[in-house]
């Protein structure tokens, strides 16, 4: 299905990410965005509010992020394609409310503009510091989507492209960016109309009194209805068979019922492959990799530029889509390379992930920044020069001395013995 | 519970509204398996959300009728009562108010009078009706789960009320209660020969307290622009012929 030409503002614009994200929603078919108002996002909601009324679309100020993301999951299942804007924060307040709607399988997006810091935390500056966030936050097993875009460009893209994961999967799909990439100033192509697929929602069209809910279709996600369309509907966020009504007793003798869970994590992890969009390069003869995400990897390219100069390979591998983790395609380099070099703007997060996937078969070195600003290229360099000279086996991840933490923390803390 | 399903949907009935068109939201403390029969769309959500769901349901589909079934309005929901009687939301909220937290072992609610348990019931409750009627509220009622009768009056004619509409009913959960220290339907009895029904007292005056006879009927009944209109009349104004106003217009997808 093609994007509708009221939504979509063909042109080329020199626009900030956060606006981009806006632009995008719209042309996604963003019908709803409830939100509050929070650094470093507000643009982006800013934006959706000014050009929603002229396509039929409304956004609602709320009066807090619980509010926002019920609101949300409502206007979901009412039938049309929703998102919320937050940040750090109200990420952390909207937690409870992903895992419900995981379980009530409501496709929705989350645009979440990474902020510096724990808490209140660096309002106005970056950090990268939600990724485990966005994938364990809520309790309970389930299984999200996460992409990272790196410009206002696939602020614009990505947007879309989230909300056509959100209806192909039904499930929480949150776009990681951070405050750098939301506030950064580009050139931003909007594409016409024509030329920007979407996904329509996977309605039901079969007899009424058949219908089930939670039944699925063969890539385990099942088809919706809207609310209000005579169909008896009964959504819960209790564990709930395929009618959608709750199992109370699992163990009831003689029946055997499916716990939803299963199907929760399948859809996702069985489907990963395609889902799951990475960017590589000069991967051939490689004796080091650099798994970034974010900004963190246009800083990195610079970096690898420096570390090349000095005549060393290093491939370049990044990652689009962070949740599901490219398991896969970790274990296979590991095989080959020498070690990872991960730049993160955290203590280490994703660089946990890559060292599982690398099963001890390379090395796997951490460039961290405490966030509120990116990483200097040089100190990338130079933990890519550590990593290729490493001959020892490091059994755990090795966390490389930045600039900027030998200078602000003189090597560290030591505990007093 | 049941006496109050039944009481919806009579009152649904009596309203001349589809079955079909409601949509019901709950949160966690109140979850009625009956709704399963009554023909309307059930959702079951977060505790406090289920006002802030509701209103994500009626923007997304401003021709649906959305009522919320809320045992926790006054404290996990609190901010969201308070902000959509202030906007004006069009909703039907029915607050269950047994007291205590029926399923975490009674534990007191905030809507509790002192004297109701020895212990734990010395803070001042919140007053419902007032609560909703100084947000901004069209309609407020209070009743107890026995005047069935005057319940689906009340539902009817706050279904019919353009606007946000709450009504509070006492219950006190006797299927819970008749097993763990003897308290049975007799307390629902005891609602309702201690109660005096007062329509249209002034809010202010209808607090429950222990030494009062608890004082139910309609309160509120006012009109006020609701949101939807509220938002169409302001954003026409703004764009003019470029808006696409909200609610069954072809601008919709």
């Amino acid at each position: 299905m093609k994007a509708n030409p009221r939504d979509v503002n063909t042109g080329t614009y020199y626009m900030d990410g956060d606006v981009a994200a806006g632009y995008g929603a719209l042309a996604a078919g963003c019908r709803f965005i409830g939100g509050y108002p929070i650094t470093p996002s507000t643009e982006a909601a800013e934006t959706f509010a000014r050009i929603a009324p002229q396509a039929g679309a409304v956004f609602i100020q709320m009066e807090d992020e619980l509010g926002s993301i019920a609101s949300v999951m409502g206007a979901s299942w009412s039938g049309v394609k929703t998102m919320t804007i937050t940040s750090g924060p109200g990420y952390s307040l909207m937690m409870e409310a992903i895992g419900l709607g995981a379980m009530i399988e409501a496709p929705f997006v989350i645009l979440n503009i990474q902020r510096g810091g724990p808490s209140t935390g660096v309002p106005t500056k970056t950090g990268q510091a939600d990724m485990m966030q966005a994938r364990w936050g809520s309790h309970g097993d389930y299984e999200v989507i996460a992409i990272a875009p790196d410009s206002p460009q696939e602020l614009f893209d990505y947007t879309i492209k989230a909300f056509n994961l959100s209806e192909k999967y039904r499930c929480p799909v949150m776009i990681m960016a951070d405050e750098c990439v939301g506030h950064m100033s580009e050139k931003v192509v909007v594409p016409p109309a024509e030329e920007i697929e979407i996904e329509p929602r996977r309605f039901y069209n079969g007899p009424k009194e058949k219908y089930l809910p939670f039944k699925p279709d063969k890539d385990l996600v099942p088809k919706m209805v809207k609310a209000g369309d005579g169909y008896n509907l009964y959504i819960t966020g209790l564990v709930h068979d395929e009618k959608g009504y709750p199992i109370k007793n699992q163990l009831e003798k003689g029946k055997r019922q499916k716990l939803p869970t299963r199907r929760l994590v399948d859809k996702i992890r069985l489907n990963a492959d395609k889902i799951i969009e990475l960017t590589e390069e000069g991967m051939d003869d490689a004796e080091v990799v650099v798994v970034s995400y974010g900004i963190s990897y246009r800083v990195a390219i610079r970096g690898i530029e420096i570390a090349r100069g000095k005549g060393i390979k290093v491939g370049n591998l990044r990652l689009i889509t962070v949740w599901p983790f490219p398991d896969k395609k970790i274990s296979e380099l590991a095989s080959k390379v020498k070690a990872f070099v991960v730049p993160e703007i955290n203590y280490g997060q994703i660089v946990f992930e890559v060292e599982r996937c690398s099963h001890g078969q390379a090395n796997v070195v951490l460039v961290p920044h405490g966030g509120a600003g990116v990483h200097n290229p040089e100190d990338i360099a130079e933990a890519i020069e550590y990593a290729v000279n490493e001959k020892k086996k490091i059994r755990k991840v090795v966390e490389w001395k930045t600039r900027l933490e030998k200078f602000v923390f003189e090597g560290g803390y030591k505990l007093n013995k | 519970m049941n006496p109050i399903i039944t009481a919806f949907v009579n009152g649904i009935k009596k309203s001349g509204l589809e079955l079909s068109n409601i949509v019901v939201v709950s949160d966690i403390p109140f979850e009625p398996e009956v709704i399963k029969e009554a023909g309307v769309d059930f959702f079951h959500v977060t505790r406090g959300r289920a006002i802030a769901f509701g209103t994500g349901l009626k923007l997304g589909n401003p021709d649906l009728k959305v009522v919320a079934f809320i045992g926790d309005l006054m404290t996990l929901g609190g901010n969201h009562l308070v902000h959509s009687g202030r906007r004006n939301m069009e909703m039907l909220v029915i607050c269950v108010n047994n007291f205590i937290y029926k399923e975490i072992a009674g534990t007191p609610a905030p809507s509790v009078s002192p004297g109701f348990s020895a212990f734990s019931t010395f803070e001042r409750p919140f007053n419902a009706p007032h609560l909703a009627n100084s947000c901004g509220a069209v309609y407020t009622a209070r009743w107890t789960a026995l005047h069935t009768n005057e319940l689906e009056n009340s539902i009817a004619n706050a279904l019919d009320k353009r606007g946000f509409s709450v009504i509070e009913v006492l219950s006190p959960g006797p299927n819970f209660y008749k097993e763990i220290n003897q308290v049975d339907s007799e307390l629902l009895d005891f609602y309702y020969k201690n109660s005096v029904t007062k329509n249209n007292e002034d809010t202010r005056n209808v607090e429950i307290t222990p030494e009062e006879k608890i004082v139910t009927g309609e309160f509120t009944d006012k009109e006020k622009s609701p949101f939807i209109d509220t938002y169409n009349a302001q954003l026409g104004k703004i764009l003019g012929d470029k808006f696409i106003p909200l609610g069954g217009q072809s601008g919709r997808d």
